[in-house]
């Protein structure tokens, strides 16, 4: 009798030290089918060659497919540097103007609420129409040009030529998502309390410190986070660059995600492509753990 | 620095005309405190002083000089806010030393300025702490600390005691009186607690809608209000108040009422029915009936039990008279003021 209840009790504590793993198991199962499985196969594949439609015909190569990458074609480290430019680029635009056009459009009137609307809506738009646009505004024969010529300014090769062809990728991404990343600033500036800028009034503070010491600090975890989003979203851009440019002129616009794209469907060549993104990966890790070590340190949470 | 003079001070927010044409001098170095319900006002003159409210018409004058063009941080003075509005991204230090910065004190004079200030509010061991990590007490402190730095010749201060609990509330309220004593510079104060402008103030003015009601000393509030929302306002509980004939009004405090179960031979004496009694400890407070009227009375005896009849006089001096409009009559305001007394003598007066 005695042992019984004991065992019983044992039972129902086993019971308890369970419920949490079950109630966890659905999410598991979810990270680790969609999340943790390709990325481990990725790595696996990118110590192999083999063609797309045949994936059962692989070679084991070991770290040759990296060897090629980083040391023998130059393609790769062209298509990291330009992911960098655009990313640095990207980041630095978007945030930059984010913050301007919040504290620009902070204030809560008729024209404001349109402009936000207006400046949110090619957020809406498929990047596929988006670029359509674009490469008819960009066109030698389009819109911009056209404008330029009406000053008598000469007109720029935008998309076509190896110079300008980055920029005017920037140009559109930062156009597409600035509505979206200004209506986050924009209610993290309303959610600073009028009182702290009155204080500061007070204490006799200049536009400049103003805004530096007090709105900037208000709104770093905000901006951390828009950091970080806005870094990881570049560093995996594709759609631009494939609607509108194709990694081109050259390769001045080839960006991983593009070469990763382009070794797959163009070249066939799987095992460039899995480990090119096996080093997309990781400087994406890198870079997270970076910004939280250095960065996430100096952001204010409530 | 001179009195905060408002000549004529209209204020709106949208429509709605928050101050008509108000007139009002603050007396320099004195502790003014602002006091009345929420949405009398009175934060909309602290902040016009402080020059982060403008009037929307009218002149402020301060030492005979019109202010109203200069801004906020080049007018000498300094606000502590009801929920501090302290920077939660800087140290308490940063939080001290940001409005000297501002203003160009070189670095020695600031570490002098903050040591000495953080000393007196007892700030020192948590000078490099972030706001988030301190109590509300000691977040007020900061904000005190933040305004005192400056040493301005305007101390303004909206409701700064409201969001501490009751025990630290008197503390500071004491240490305020102290800090005023200590300085002498000028001190605008806003409550909606009468108890906190009594206490505190050398001069109270009380609002209602944008209006001041009275202007006077605390015991002059007290005891000479000029209408019935001063009387009523002042007091704990407020001043019975009871309709006589011709819309004539009289008043008296629960405070000054004798109870006692024979008749005596006092001139104002009537009988009431008393219905409930709450024991305070050193006085005890009795809700009673008095011909269809409900009041108050507070006394220092507790032998009186709920369900008794008593009998309740006061002092010629304690009654106060109101007409029908809710202002006093005084004794020099009619020409028979001993006619007001006779009234409530031969109506009431059951003997």
């Amino acid at each position: 009798m005695k042992n019984k209840g004991v065992g019983k009790k044992k039972s129902k504590r086993n019971m308890n030290l369970l419920t949490p793993y079950v109630m966890v198991t659905p999410a598991m199962c979810f990270l680790i089918i969609f999340t943790l499985y390709p990325m481990i196969n990725l790595i696996y594949l990118s110590f192999f060659t083999f063609k797309l439609a045949r994936p059962d015909l692989k070679t084991w190569v070991g770290l040759l497919n990296y060897k090629f990458l980083l040391f023998v074609k130059e393609d790769f480290v062209i298509a990291l540097k330009n992911t960098a430019v655009y990313t640095v680029a990207v980041v630095f635009f978007l945030i930059l103007f984010a913050v301007l056009f919040a504290m620009w459009l902070e204030k809560d009137t008729k024209l404001n609420s349109f402009a936000q609307r207006a400046i949110f809506t090619p957020h809406l738009v498929a990047m596929i129409s988006c670029g359509m646009i674009w490469s008819w505004i960009m066109d030698e024969k389009g819109l911009f040009n056209a404008v330029l010529s009406f000053f008598q300014l000469p007109g720029l090769r935008w998309l076509n030529s190896s110079a300008t062809a980055m920029i005017s990728i920037v140009i559109v991404s930062v156009w597409k998502s600035l509505g979206y990343y200004t209506l986050i600033v924009i209610s993290a500036l309303k959610s600073i309390p009028t009182e702290i800028f009155e204080a500061a009034e007070l204490d006799n503070t200049n536009g400049f410190r103003k805004f530096f010491k007090i709105t900037i600090p208000m709104l770093s975890p905000q901006l951390f986070f828009l950091l970080i989003v806005i870094t990881i979203n570049s560093f995996k851009v594709f759609d631009t660059v494939r609607t509108m440019t194709g990694g081109g002129p050259g390769n001045s616009t080839n960006v991983i995600s593009y070469y990763i794209y382009h070794y797959v469907f163009n070249n066939n060549q799987m095992g460039i492509a899995t480990s090119a993104g096996v080093v997309l990966m990781g400087i994406l890790m890198i870079m997270t753990i970076f910004y939280f070590k250095a960065v996430g340190k100096k952001v204010y949470y409530q | 620095m001179g009195d905060i003079v408002f000549k004529g001070i209209n204020k709106s927010f949208g429509n709605t005309k928050v101050i008509e044409d108000l007139n009002l001098t603050i007396k320099d170095g004195e502790f003014t405190v602002l006091v009345g319900a929420s949405g009398c006002g009175k934060t909309t003159l602290l902040r016009m002083i402080a020059g982060i409210g403008p009037a929307t018409s009218g002149e402020l004058l301060i030492n005979g000089e019109n202010i109203t063009d200069i801004p906020p941080g080049k007018r000498d003075i300094a606000m502590v806010f009801q929920n501090y509005a302290i920077y939660p991204t800087m140290s308490v230090r940063g939080n001290i030393e940001f409005g000297l910065k501002n203003n160009k004190v070189p670095k020695k004079e600031r570490n002098r300025l903050i040591a000495e200030i953080s000393e007196i509010v007892g700030l020192t061991p948590y000078l490099d702490r972030k706001p988030s990590a301190l109590s509300g007490g000691q977040r007020q402190r900061v904000a005190l600390a933040r305004a005192m730095v400056k040493k301005p010749s305007v101390f303004l201060m909206d409701e700064p005691l409201s969001n501490l609990d009751a025990k630290l509330r008197v503390a500071m309220r004491s240490e305020l009186i102290e800090l005023h004593n200590q300085l002498k510079t000028t001190f605008v104060y806003v409550t909606h607690d009468q108890v906190e402008a009594m206490s505190m103030a050398d001069t109270i003015i009380l609002m209602d809608h944008g209006k001041i009601q009275q202007h006077a000393s605390p015991e002059i509030i007290y005891n000479d209000p000029n209408n019935i929302f001063t009387a009523q306002f002042i007091g704990t509980p407020p001043m019975n108040i009871i309709p006589l004939n011709e819309g004539i009004k009289l008043g008296f405090r629960p405070e000054k009422i004798k109870l006692s179960r024979e008749i005596t031979n006092s001139k104002f004496q009537r009988k009431c029915h008393l219905i409930t009694r709450e024991m305070l400890g050193s006085e005890t407070l009795y809700k009673a009936i008095l011909e269809n009227e409900t009041i108050m009375i507070k006394s220092l005896e507790a032998e009186f039990r709920m369900g008794e009849d008593v009998y309740i006089s006061i002092e010629d001096t304690d009654l106060y008279f109101f007409a029908a409009d809710g202002n006093r009559i005084r004794k020099g305001d009619v020409p028979d003021y001993n006619k007001l007394l006779k009234m409530v003598g031969g109506s009431w007066n059951e003997e």
